[in-house]
């Protein structure tokens, strides 16, 4: 593998730091699992089932958006706007899907499940993208925007709030036989797309011209006006792959729950917005790995699944995300006091 | 045996892996300008910095008036007497220069903030220092000089007893420094210490009243004024005997390859017309604000409002895209490296590629393979010091990240090379090797416009040289018939301007 160099090994210690942390939160809920288990009951967190089905699976459709996300962080954008893109991008395939026969042929559902979601997805990241670099407005202000557009349309434009809507169910077809197809009694599909994803992802950002256009543009967009580099192409881009990776996101969640709400994705962008952050995206640019994006919404994972394992109560989620992302970003400052920077 | 007012003892400091200061011990007399020299990267900015509270010193102590002092960031530091005035100007553009000044006590009647005292308070500042300013006006109106103005100001308005300057004349124009000269005369004779961090030796030798050499980190001696000659520096500063070698003014020159025709850009400049031969370097003198890289720019494709007519090797060029003036061979070195030239983030060899990637491609992936090939070639031929081509870029000397933007371009072999102020805040060492590759590069039949605000470099380095003034061409004269006298005339617009 070739080595992106000082760069690289730089990244290696925050994500060697993200790995750590991962550890350490993991083997201190194991000790919780292990403790607070009836006698006879095994490890209430460290077991198969809950690892699979209450951490890896449900955090698939974050740390899908969390790589889109990473993407337009490492330009010094953001896109707020991915969780009612994945609602608009979930309705139009459930819309579509239910014209469907209820036992039509995979052939014929699959292209259809994936195709319109994503179209959709990448259909609004062109428009955030479009405002974003020919407008020159704030990606900030662009995505608050589109955020509630998208939101609202995803509302009015249903003829019901939940689709599929009378009594109808998506083809069998779609869902459970392929995506919620079950290799050893664990639904595989979601951390697939998720791996997928990931490896798409991470070859973008480290093997492509076009990555190295993205970290360039981040790091310094005026040097990389200077060098040549076509800039507005680059922003451009990356809010077209946020908004791809909120469509894909949208087949998984199609896909899990067999419908979609105008409720779908709502609030989802804190997460994903946090997953890349504690993951060592940087908001001023320049910085952000696929890898990290995983291991940023690993860490949310886990926390979630360990605040219903033991507390029982989702409403304490946001107060320990939302601390979270202030802790990430408190130790990111930390490590560059530590190491010390020339000015 | 003069009192020692700053001491410093055994200071060391690194960054890193880089030892920035080592063991350094000087002392500096009270009330005297004491000049601190070195190449880039020799550590002396570091010391200075060391002194206004800004960086903490590994091990080492300070001692200021017999008093030992650890200052952990600059309000100790200026608490204590010590002020700086930096490179980097710190102020908030869109605040008045009023609150600008005195910002973090600003004067209250009843709990609200009392725009009239606020006023009065920062005119009495600048009337110490003798600077008259509108002090309501926003900072980002004022010129560089005056900001520095303000800076020094707000030193001496907290009682500073001893004043940094780090490398105060950087940005400034001719103007505008001996306006600061002038500042720093009245200053010492207010029995205010003064540290003049600067590698510009006339500066130094003008107004210092001894002066310290480092180099490497590592503390070489110190001279008083009547022991120091530009010769006996520049050795201590390099450890060798360097002198600058002029060599401009007779290379034979090849066919034409660029003109630039009635060039005009609304409120920047108009009606450039002047043309680059191969193998030849053409200098672009003028004062700050003249017009020179905002012309660069636009005959690089980056200004959306220029007209004109700019061809390469006989074709028109479009202004407006900067790839295609890439491909018909044009190179931008910009003028500022931080701002425009590098992403500090990126290792060396990321930035050396930066205009390159369309070559290094394999489809869509870029060939790291070649980048680093391209890398180790560049830090061979241009003697780039750094820990290796991963090394980020921002731990790299100023010398040295200037050769990295020099490689950059390198690497695309341009026909016509652009190079604005290519030895800007860069040691001397690093200066004669960029002027070498210049010179290597035209004789190789490269075209290069250089320009530049040192007048010795524009006569080291011209077989033509271009005045521009107020966005004119203000003469062409070739390199025989130009001396300082006759480009600071032109470019000043005294005495005969129609030598063209």
């Amino acid at each position: 593998m070739a080595s992106t160099g000082g760069l690289r090994s730089l990244k290696g210690m925050q994500e060697l730091g993200l790995v750590i942390v991962v550890l350490a939160i993991g083997g201190f809920l194991s000790t919780l699992g292990h403790f607070n288990a009836f006698p006879g009951q095994g490890n209430l967190f460290l077991n198969y089932d809950n690892l699979i089905e209450g951490i890896a699976t449900p955090m698939s459709i974050y740390a899908i958006m969390a790589i889109g996300m990473t993407c337009v962080i490492i330009t010094g954008g953001i896109d707020i706007s991915v969780g009612s893109v994945m609602a608009m991008a979930a309705l139009g395939g459930a819309a579509a899907m239910e014209q469907l026969p209820i036992d039509a042929p995979w052939w014929k559902v699959l292209p259809v499940g994936v195709l319109v979601p994503v179209v959709i997805g990448l259909a609004c990241g062109v428009l955030n993208g479009a405002c974003v670099v020919g407008l020159r407005m704030h990606p900030f202000i662009v995505t608050l925007g589109t955020m509630s557009i998208f939101r609202g349309l995803a509302t009015v434009l249903p003829p019901q709030a939940t689709l599929p809507s009378g009594g109808k169910r998506l083809p069998i077809a779609f869902t459970p036989d392929i995506m919620r197809w079950q290799v050893g009694g664990l639904e595989i599909v979601p951390l697939l797309v998720m791996l997928g994803v990931f490896v798409v992802g991470a070859i973008y950002l480290w093997f492509l011209i076009a990555g190295r256009e993205t970290y360039a543009v981040g790091g310094n967009e005026e040097a990389a006006r200077f060098s040549g580099i076509r800039v507005g192409r680059v922003k451009f881009r990356v809010y077209m792959i946020s908004g791809l990776c909120a469509g894909i996101a949208a087949v998984v969640s199609l896909g899990r729950f067999g419908t979609a709400s105008s409720n779908t994705g709502l609030g989802y962008e804190l997460v994903v917005v946090a997953a890349a952050v504690i993951g060592g995206a940087s908001l001023a640019g320049g910085r952000g790995t696929a890898i990290g994006a995983i291991l940023g919404t690993l860490i949310i994972a886990m926390i979630d699944n360990a605040i219903i394992t033991f507390l029982g109560k989702s409403e304490y989620r946001q107060i320990i995300i939302g601390a979270a992302i202030i802790v990430a970003v408190a130790l990111e400052r930390a490590g560059h006091l530590v190491r010390g920077r020339k000015s | 045996m003069p009192q020692s007012f700053v001491q410093f003892k055994d200071i060391s400091k690194h960054f890193g892996g880089v030892n920035a200061l080592t063991e350094v011990s000087l002392s500096i007399v009270r009330g005297e300008v004491h000049g601190l020299m070195g190449e880039n990267g020799a550590g002396k900015s570091t010391l200075g910095k060391v002194l206004a509270g800004i960086h903490t010193p590994d091990a080492g102590q300070i001692i200021l008036d017999g008093q030992v002092r650890h200052f952990r960031n600059p309000a100790d530091a200026l608490a204590a007497g010590v002020g700086m005035v930096h490179q980097e100007l710190a102020f908030c553009p869109d605040l008045s220069v009023a609150e600008n000044l005195c910002m973090g006590r600003y004067p209250r009647t009843l709990g609200f903030l009392s725009r009239r005292k606020m006023a009065d308070e920062a005119e009495r500042l600048l009337e110490q220092i003798g600077v008259k300013v509108d002090v309501s006006r926003p900072m980002h109106e004022l010129t560089t000089g005056q900001e520095q103005s303000i800076q020094i100001a707000a030193a001496v308005g907290t009682n500073a007893r001893v004043i940094v300057f780090d490398e105060p004349t950087a940005s400034l124009s001719t103007r505008e420094s001996d306006h600061l000269f002038e500042l720093i005369g009245r200053l010492k004779a207010r029995g205010i210490t003064l540290i003049y961090v600067s590698h510009r030796m006339p500066e130094i030798l003008a107004l210092c009243d001894s002066m310290s050499v480092l180099r490497d980190g590592k503390y070489v001696g110190s001279l008083t004024r009547a022991e120091a000659t530009q010769d006996r520096i520049v050795e201590m500063m390099t450890g060798r005997v360097i002198k600058i070698r002029e060599t401009g003014g007779n290379r034979l020159t090849g066919r034409e390859m660029m003109t630039v025709n009635r060039l005009t850009s609304p409120g920047k400049f108009a009606d450039v017309k002047f043309n680059l031969h191969a193998g030849e370097i053409v200098c672009m003198a003028g004062l700050v604000g003249a017009g020179r890289s905002e012309t660069a720019q636009a005959i690089f494709g980056m200004d959306p409002k220029a007209t004109g007519q700019v061809t390469v090797e006989g074709n028109a060029l479009s202004l407006r895209r900067i790839r295609e003036s890439m491909r018909r061979g044009i190179a931008l070195v910009p003028e500022d490296r931080k701002r425009q030239g590098l992403v500090l983030m990126m290792s060396c060899s990321s930035n050396g590629s930066m205009a390159v990637l369309d070559t290094l491609r394999r489809g869509p992936f870029l060939n790291y393979r070649k980048e680093r090939v391209l890398a180790t070639d560049m830090f061979a031929r241009l003697r780039i010091k750094a820990a290796g081509i991963d090394a980020p870029v921002n731990s790299l000397s100023g010398g040295n990240q200037q050769k990295v933007v020099l490689a950059k371009w390198l690497a695309r072999g341009a026909k016509v090379l652009i190079v604005d102020e290519p030895t800007r805040g860069v040691d001397i060492g690093a200066k004669q090797a960029i002027h070498d590759l210049l010179h290597e590069l035209a004789s190789q039949g490269t075209a290069i416009l250089v320009i530049s605000s040192e007048l010795p470099e524009v006569l080291a380095l011209a077989d033509r040289i271009i005045v521009m003034r107020e966005g004119h061409i203000a003469a062409e004269l070739p390199r025989a018939a130009a001396d300082e006298q006759t480009l600071l005339r032109h470019m000043a617009g005294v005495g005969p301007t129609s030598l063209n």
